[in-house]
């Protein structure tokens, strides 16, 4: 199965589940939960559920396209359930089975992994899903995000879909993965990573990325200001990214670091009050749109 | 006829170590409900996998018995009238309570003359009962952590999805979490069916079993114990089975199935601490050795299932733990580029805690107490200070490599410093005392091998006692962040299991003079900041209960612990000697025991209350009476005899008690002849301050105030 196979297969699967299957969003961020179709649309009473891929940077996981296993830029599936279902487990396990994965061939166990992210002010419970000893995904339920308890509680389930692949397709270095039947990974991506890899740890610009941090976190609260929770969430998710790009390029100093996520977090929670208030203002139109379906 | 209960609470998988806890706290609620429901019954059998948690109660009675209830109703004059004839109030409680007026009985209580109504309540069935009994365990269990999940505001450790509460084979009217409970339990998730139905508790082990599921932790443990030696065998080597992770993977898995899985010979190079670790801490594996006891390149994985798909199963897991392999290796390549004396140097860059410096600072203050400590202890020679005092400088160093780096590995700081060390040529006993330097990390965990591992040992964890309580962040209740109590524990029982004579009140006012004034920004956190004497004294009391708890594991009564602890000490290995001495004299001559007690507590009683002024002093011209001077005599004489006893190698203590006993009949004359709480202001604190020098003879040995008696 390529790679572009099985992000069709999920998103076809996840569609069927009653899933919207919207789009990446197009602004760095360090993983999919970061994006508004998580963060933002699992706070407040409104039922959701979405599927998406989105690229995800980890600035200081760049290895120069060297390591098998590591890359800066890499894609996450994220499916997102709310109110979670009862069968939410039972989903995801025909999703692997809709990837051709035979349950009774492997080893499939729910391994207890709490998660937590102290930038965005969320924690939720869980597991990491391990098949054969290998972590292919993170399944959460949504406790607090952005400071705000959750309630109906969202399920997310996080794949990572280089894994899978490279075990579906038996190679064991992403750079030999097929993206397409003509394509590899590599082929598309290796030169990325090089790049990416030394500029994030070696000529990106300290002193401008610390101007734009302080400059996003200006902008973040200005366009709150403006009740306007969207944009400025799109300015927390730049400072975020500015932030791990200074940790990469070994700027950021063990005492700076804590004061420096709570900024972010502070701006996260922020965002997400705003958010909120902003969609009661609005009737929370899909709280409506599911009453009326039901009816 | 009695019947069997069975109630099983199905879940999304539970975390490995919630499942024991919690069957121990539904057997202790459910026996407590059954018996607060005045129902009777037999064996109670538990049984937990990562999807359920079931409990069988055998023979639980059919119904209540019928019990005789008595109602109390209004004051007898309020529900008759004078002339006897009830009242509104007294026909409105014999009609609330079923019974006609003439049946109501009038009793005298000490509150006057009541009405009462006697009803023969009759007994309820079992299964009426039954449900709230279940449902009230349900709800009272605890874990560690607990979610909510869809838009319920039930909480519990993972989603609730299915429910069996039957008594016998009647299926009991229950609901929790939005589920109802039936006779429909579930098999294994990829190898049974998804509706399993159950007849009655007496099939249920057997009907599970035959869907892939063995309910039963105990016989799940025992076979994959089996099941994993059997694997080993096969590779030419026995399995390292540690029991806590046995009981972890049984509870990973409702049908466990061993096998064994390869990694290249390369990687038997490695620190053996770290593969380890990668096996056993992050994938569950048991490791395979030798008969020697060395690691075979081997593990043993318990899988989730049958044998089916076995071969895709091992090559699975085999490539997963290459890659960690990879990672420890290219950790140990990198880290032996740089010498640890390097690595202590770059500490100055790692916080140690908030306000209070950097590592390198700490490393300091260590080499500074080690330094103390070897002076103390004789049988810290040449050899030992050397080798502690070098280890005191390097032992923090690795918490700067790559491989303790590692969130995964972490935990093996001080165990890859000896590593390095000794890979750096550093000598045998640096390379121990370094490795050791953080045990007991925990109670069941041993003291370090050596003296000088043991004395760093020490000191690290008296600076962290004095960083910590100088930042005022003393542990209350539970809450227990920096685990202060597990290392003042630790401390004691090096101290104990050394036999090492150390001055810790000595020790611990250095420690605390050592550590920094504490640079804190926040007002909130300066605020909590203790001064070096304060938090001494904490320090000291925090060290008295720890030894307290030791001594009453020893068979010390509380209360003798307590009179010795509370009286000045500062030696633990003394203290703990004294404590013991007059435990086996309160066994062994109950009288004499007595006699000291009655003899050192007046003094201490009068004298001791927080109005009386704290400074006071005798002054001999005020003395009215005979027995005022004698007692001062005594007293003084007591003191120089009980301080010679005690100051002794080893200390007297037959001769310190005689002295003490001796004052008992003085003192009994003295409160004869003498009246101590008089009018007069200075002759009153003239004889309090003559009992305070006696109360101080005593407190040489124990607070005898805090002695227990029969009566008291």
């Amino acid at each position: 199965m390529t790679f572009q196979k099985l992000l069709f297969t999920l998103s076809e699967f996840w569609g069927s589940q009653g899933c919207t299957v919207t789009q990446p969003y197009e602004l760095e961020m360090g993983a999919g939960t970061m994006s508004g179709d998580t963060f933002l649309r699992c706070l407040g009473p409104e039922p959701w559920n979405a599927a998406y891929v989105q690229p995800c940077r980890r600035p200081t996981d760049g290895r120069y396209g060297e390591n098998p296993y590591r890359m800066q830029r890499y894609f996450q599936y994220q499916v997102v359930m709310k109110p979670s279902p009862d069968d939410i487990q039972e989903r995801y396990l025909a999703s692997l089975e809709a990837m051709g994965l035979q349950m009774r061939q492997h080893d499939i166990r729910f391994v207890e992994d709490d998660w937590e992210s102290p930038t965005l002010g969320a924690a939720g419970v869980g597991w990491e899903v391990w098949m054969d000893g290998m972590e292919i995904t993170q399944f959460t339920y949504f406790q607090q995000v952005g400071g705000l308890q959750c309630k109906p509680v969202t399920a997310e389930i996080t794949y990572g879909p280089e894994r899978l692949a490279m075990y579906l397709q038996g190679v064991d270095d992403y750079r030999k993965l097929n993206w397409s039947e003509d394509v590899t990974y590599g082929e598309l991506r290796y030169q990325e990573e090089y790049e990416f890899s030394k500029h994030n740890f070696e000529t990106a610009n300290v002193a401008m990325l610390w101007a734009l941090f302080d400059l996003y976190e200006k902008e973040a609260y200005a366009q709150m200001d403006a009740e306007l929770p969207l944009p400025a969430y799109d300015y927390v998710l730049k400072c975020s990214h500015t932030f791990n790009l200074l940790d990469a390029r070994g700027a950021v100093s063990i005492t700076e670091r804590p004061g420096m996520i709570t900024r972010v977090r502070r701006l996260a929670a922020r965002v997400a009050k705003a958010y909120v208030s902003k969609r009661e203002q609005l009737g929370f139109p899909l709280v409506r749109r599911s009453e009326a379906a039901a009816n | 006829m009695p019947k069997d209960l069975l109630y099983e609470i199905g879940v999304e998988e539970i975390p490995a170590s919630f499942v024991l806890p919690a069957l121990d706290q539904m057997q202790d609620s459910l026996r407590e409900g059954l018996e607060q429901a005045r129902l009777q019954f037999g064996d109670v059998l538990t049984y937990g996998t990562p999807r359920r948690l079931a409990i069988i109660v055998k023979d639980v009675s059919e119904r209540q018995p019928d019990v005789d209830q008595e109602y109390k109703g209004p004051p007898a004059d309020r529900a008759f009238d004078d002339s006897g004839a009830p009242t509104k109030a007294g026909q409105g409680f014999a009609a609330s309570r079923g019974v006609t007026v003439d049946q109501l009985e009038v009793r005298q209580t000490d509150k006057g003359s009541w009405v009462f109504a006697k009803v023969l309540e009759p007994g309820q069935a079992a299964e009426d009962v039954l449900p709230s009994v279940l449902s009230e365990a349900t709800k009272s269990l605890s874990f560690p952590k607990t979610m909510r999940w869809a838009d319920l505001d039930a909480r519990f450790a993972r989603p609730v999805r299915w429910l069996v509460a039957m008594l016998g084979e009647k299926v009991l009217d229950l609901t929790f979490a939005g589920v109802t409970a039936g006779g429909t339990s579930r098999g294994h998730r990829f190898l049974g069916s998804a509706a399993v139905q159950i007849d009655a508790a007496a099939g249920y082990v057997e009907a599970l079993r035959a869907q892939y599921v063995m309910a039963d932790h105990e016989e799940r443990r025992e076979q994959i114990r089996t099941a994993a030696s059997a694997a080993a065998a096969q590779v030419g080597g026995r399995a390292r089975i540690d029991d806590d992770l046995l009981t972890e993977v049984s509870f990973l898995v409702e049908w466990p199935t061993c096998l064994a899985g390869e990694f290249g010979a390369k990687y038997l190079d490695l620190p053996e601490p770290v593969t380890v670790t990668v096996m056993q801490g992050h994938q569950r594996y048991f490791p395979v050795e030798n008969e020697a006891g060395r690691l075979l390149p081997h593990f043993i994985t318990v899988r989730n299932g049958d044998d089916t798909g076995l071969d895709t199963v091992r090559a699975g897991n085999e490539k997963v733990i290459v890659p960690r392999l990879d990672d420890a290796e290219f950790y140990l390549a990198e880290d032996l580029k740089q010498s640890l004396d390097e690595r202590a140097e770059s500490l100055a860059r790692v916080t140690f805690m908030e306000g209070l410096g950097t590592l390198a600072d700490k490393t300091q203050r260590l080499e500074q107490l080690v330094a103390h400590l070897c002076a103390c202890i004789p049988e810290a020679d040449v050899d030992v200070t050397g080798a502690a005092q070098r280890a005191a400088h390097l032992c923090k160093a690795d918490l700067v490599t790559l491989m303790v780096g590692d969130s995964k590995l972490g935990e093996l700081q001080g165990v890859i410093g000896g590593e390095y060390a000794t890979r750096l040529g550093e000598s045998a006993p640096v390379a121990a005392a370094i490795a050791e330097h953080y045990r007991p990390r925990g109670p069941r965990d041993a003291v370090p091998d050596t003296l000088a591992g043991t004395l760093l040992s020490i000191a690290d964890k008296m600076d962290n006692l004095a960083a910590c309580f100088r930042l005022g962040a003393i542990p209350t209740g539970s809450a227990d962040p920096f685990a202060l109590r597990r290392q003042a524990q630790g401390v004691v029982e090096m101290i104990l299991r050394g036999d090492l004579s150390i001055n810790l009140r000595k020790l611990v006012k250095l420690s605390l003079e050592n550590t920094p004034e504490p640079q804190l920004e926040r007002e909130k956190d300066a605020a909590k900041v203790l001064s070096p004497a304060a938090a001494a004294d904490a320090l000291m009391g925090f060290f008295a209960q720890r030894i307290d708890y030791i001594l009453t594991q020893q068979g010390v009564t509380y209360d003798v612990a307590r009179a010795v602890l509370g009286a000045p000490w500062s030696d633990v290995l003394e203290a703990c000697e004294r404590a013991r001495f007059l435990s086996d004299l309160r066994a062994n001559a109950p009288e004499a025991f007595d006699t000291l007690v009655t003899a050192g507590e007046r003094p201490a009683r009068i004298t001791r209350p927080e109005e009386l002024p704290e400074q006071l002093t005798v002054n001999e011209g005020l003395f009215q009476e005979e027995w005022e001077g004698k007692l001062l005599t005594i007293a003084r004489e007591a003191s120089d005899a009980v301080a010679a006893c005690l100051a002794a190698s080893p200390p007297d203590y037959t001769g310190a008690v005689h002295a003490l006993a001796d004052m008992a009949e003085p003192i009994h004359e003295f409160f004869e002849a003498v009246m101590v709480m008089v009018e007069d202001e200075q002759l009153r604190n003239n004889r309090l301050a003559l009992l305070r020098v006696t109360d101080e003879v005593f407190m040489h040995v124990a607070d005898f105030l805090q002695i227990v008696r029969e009566g008291d």
